[in-house]
């Protein structure tokens, strides 16, 4: 999922200065998950913005706004009550702001569409409703089956592909004492299947135009651009 | 002169350090800087100086210019080039360079991170790793860039790396040190290590490889200073041991007593090495005398 994190209701208020009508979506998806822009905190942001004389439109989240079938699937059928707001505000990640803002140009609506979250990564939730964590950078260039299933692109701070740096102490990180060392947990699940020989292979450097942006995916050709 | 002649001659090589300062070193006809002193202080008992990058992550003069003002100063600097803060290029562009300006030696490093520096919200670059640079410096002096381009003229530097032999798991460490002779390195500086029974089992394991190893000595200047760097500084570990016999001295004194727990732990640790390299932190003063403590201690 993509992890979301709530601004700060000032910096909200001040994108949204000067609108009085707003629209308020969430996002049924990843944002819910992260308890961030799902229906109920869309409903907490309008209570909110209404305290603040704010005057609300419309709450809707649509089940993931990031995908243009379901925005248009919400958000259509809400099309009268968008066009009466002056601004649009999104609890969702960056493309969900994005595919929000398309579908208001789709229904010929030119409203300013703000983002209500900073997006934070590409998150797996390893505590249910507790924490989740960043642990992969979407590469394209997966390289898990040499390193155990661990990835030192995300993992390691300094995304090192041949070992650990000097700085890691006690299996742990010299960027934060708190996080593993990702190479020390490499070599251990490695060690553990009977595998540290191929350890010892040079990784060449990453090709980094596989992530240069804005990559496409091309979903029927199965490749990205 | 290339370190890699002085160890192929079977010298016990001695190396100091110097972090360039943060500001700009124009000498408009003045006197050297005083990281350029420091080196000068020291410049008959080492055969060169490390000129540090940017050490900590914290921003300074650049390593290259620093590196040059101390050759102009008649010294043979060892340039440190990290990944932090380069991509491919501007690592490739840097050796090309630094050989340009009559840089001999080089010592690839990964980095301290960003975040432990004074730019803590700067970009890491990291696009490369200090193995992946030897390899590309290795190539850069057979005569072509990473991609395979010909190069007009090829670099002629020797390749220095890093290791810590405090790493646990230390067959971790000992697996990318052979990486990095795989790759080009041509000699190691270690990470200090106050226990020589340590540094042993570090120094039996890289034996195999058949590439110098000069031992990091970081002086330790008061029981402060190692407290310091037990909660700072990751990757080096005083013993309590070290500290409390550091302390048993009036302040007056510690720097006798410095000397002196120098010249007893090298005593023990020349005969298993290739070299020292000397981290005095300021205090550079000390080396003569404890050079001449353990000179009859360097291997024949």
């Amino acid at each position: 999922m993509i992890g979301t994190t709530k601004k700060p209701l000032e910096e909200i208020l001040q994108a949204l200065a000067g609108y009085e009508k707003i629209a308020v979506v969430g996002c049924d998806g990843c944002a819910k998950v992260c308890m961030t822009g799902g229906l109920d905190q869309v409903h907490e942001l309008a209570e909110e913005l209404k305290k603040q004389g704010k005057e609300i439109t419309v709450e809707v989240s649509p089940e993931r706004t990031c995908n243009i079938m379901h925005s248009r699937n919400f958000l259509t059928p809400c099309q009268e009550q968008i066009a009466a707001a002056d601004a649009m505000i999104v609890l969702g990640c960056g493309g969900a702001v994005q595919i929000a803002r398309q579908t208001t140009e789709e229904l010929g609506l030119t409203i300013p569409v703000k983002v209500g979250l900073d997006s934070v990564g590409h998150m797996d939730m390893v505590v249910p409703g507790v924490m989740a964590m960043e642990q992969c950078q979407e590469c394209g260039q997966c390289i898990l089956n040499e390193t155990g299933g661990i990835c030192p692109v995300t993992k390691c701070a300094k995304s090192l592909l041949n070992g650990p740096c000097g700085g890691s102490e006690n299996g742990k990180c010299e960027v934060d004492p708190n996080r593993d060392c990702a190479w020390v947990l490499i070599y251990n699940r490695m060690a553990a299947l009977g595998e540290l020989d191929k350890l010892k292979r040079y990784m060449e450097p990453k090709d980094y135009s596989k992530m240069a942006k804005p990559r496409v995916l091309y979903i029927k050709e199965g490749r990205c651009a | 002169m290339k370190l890699t002649e002085l160890f192929q001659k079977k010298t016990f090589v001695i190396t100091g350090e110097v972090g360039p300062v943060k500001g700009c070193s124009r000498l408009n006809g003045g006197p050297p800087p005083d990281y350029i002193q420091e080196a000068l202080d020291i410049k008959d008992y080492v055969h060169a100086v490390n000129i540090t990058d940017n050490q900590g992550a914290a921003m300074r003069l650049g390593a290259l210019a620093a590196s040059v003002l101390t050759k102009q100063f008649g010294l043979e600097p060892i340039f440190q080039i990290t990944c932090r803060d380069r991509n491919r290029l501007a690592i490739q562009s840097d050796l090309l360079a630094a050989c340009t300006l009559g840089i001999d030696n080089v010592l690839c490093l990964t980095g301290d991170h960003i975040k432990i520096g004074d730019h803590k919200s700067a970009k890491p670059v990291f696009d490369i790793d200090s193995v992946q640079m030897l390899k590309i410096a290795a190539g850069l002096n057979a005569g072509h860039d990473m991609m395979g381009n010909k190069l007009s003229q090829a670099t002629n530097l020797a390749l220095g790396a890093a290791a810590n032999p405090n790493f646990e798991p230390l067959d971790l460490q000992i697996m990318k040190m052979e990486k990095k002779v795989a790759a080009g390195c041509q000699f190691f500086q270690t990470q200090p290590v106050y226990e020589p029974k340590k540094f042993e089992v570090f120094m039996k394991k890289v034996e195999k490889l058949g590439v110098p190893v000069m031992f990091g000595m970081v002086v330790i200047k008061s029981p402060g200073m190692a407290k310091f760097i037990n909660d700072n500084v990751t990757g080096i570990t005083v013993p309590e041991a070290w500290i409390k016999e550091m302390g048993s001295v009036p302040k007056s004194d510690y720097k006798k007593k410095a000397t002196a727990m120098t010249i007893d732990l090298l005593k023990e640790i020349a005969p298993m090495c290739q070299g020292i390299h000397f981290m005095p932190f300021g205090w550079s003063d000390i080396i003569p005398e404890v050079l001449a403590a353990i000179r009859p201690y360097f291997p024949k």
